[in-house]
């Protein structure tokens, strides 16, 4: 499994802030993406940033592995 | 003897700036001078009275980035020590939200820094901001 984790503004957009994806072989991040962002459009209308494992991930082909989590993030405004 | 906080904090309780510039003197006496910049919660955005603020984070990634946001301040300005918190949760309008302290032998320095760790944090730590008014809530979205 992928834990997908949003926050905030995207969070609130989605009425969820976690959810449990099935990892598959040969899984993508654009991949994940494209497939969440159908079910959620108006949540990843505002993603700007995507992290794996609490690390920036900025390669839309990087492989998931099993058990990653992936957080898709819109721009932050704290300060 | 007073347990020293974290240098680096993210944390729903207020914070005392006092004993935050204590503990960055504490660190050496070759500190000559420290440059503290304090958010504070406003009570108006574009002609909108705000009564609150709320900040949610992803937070073992902001804090890390804030770790990493310290150690690069230090080295890339030759700071003797720095400290930077940051509230989550609700924060009431005039309360305060993120503290930053830079110290370094001299002032240019520090100011330097001090002005250089909010403008990066602002960029990099993902911490998100709500606003609460009278008229609803809203999160805070800088267009990308």
């Amino acid at each position: 499994m992928i834990s997908v984790l949003l926050f905030g503004p995207v969070a609130e957009r989605a009425r969820v802030s976690m959810l449990q994806f099935e990892h598959r072989s040969g899984l993508t991040l654009q991949q994940l993406r494209d497939e969440l962002a159908a079910s959620h459009p108006q949540a990843f209308e505002i993603v700007c940033f995507t992290a794996v494992n609490g690390e920036q991930a900025r390669d839309p082909q990087l492989p998931l592995k099993d058990g990653d989590e992936v957080a898709f993030m819109a721009r932050f405004s704290g300060g | 003897m007073q347990d020293v906080k974290e240098a680096v904090r993210i944390q729903m309780e207020d914070f005392s700036q006092d004993e935050e510039i204590r503990a960055l003197r504490a660190s050496s006496k070759r500190i000559g001078g420290i440059a503290t910049f304090l958010g504070c919660a406003r009570d108006f955005s574009e002609d909108r009275e705000v009564t609150q603020l709320g900040f949610e984070a992803y937070g073992s990634m902001a804090l890390a980035e804030m770790n990493r946001l310290r150690d690069e301040a230090i080295i890339r300005f030759g700071l003797l020590d720095a400290r930077i918190v940051h509230r989550i949760g609700t924060i009431e309008a005039g309360g305060q939200i993120v503290f930053i302290a830079a110290g370094a032998e001299h002032r240019g320095p520090a100011f330097d820094a001090c002005r250089w760790m909010i403008d990066e944090l602002k960029q990099r730590v993902p911490i998100w901001k709500k606003e609460v008014s009278p008229q609803g809530d809203s999160w805070v979205t800088p267009h990308p």
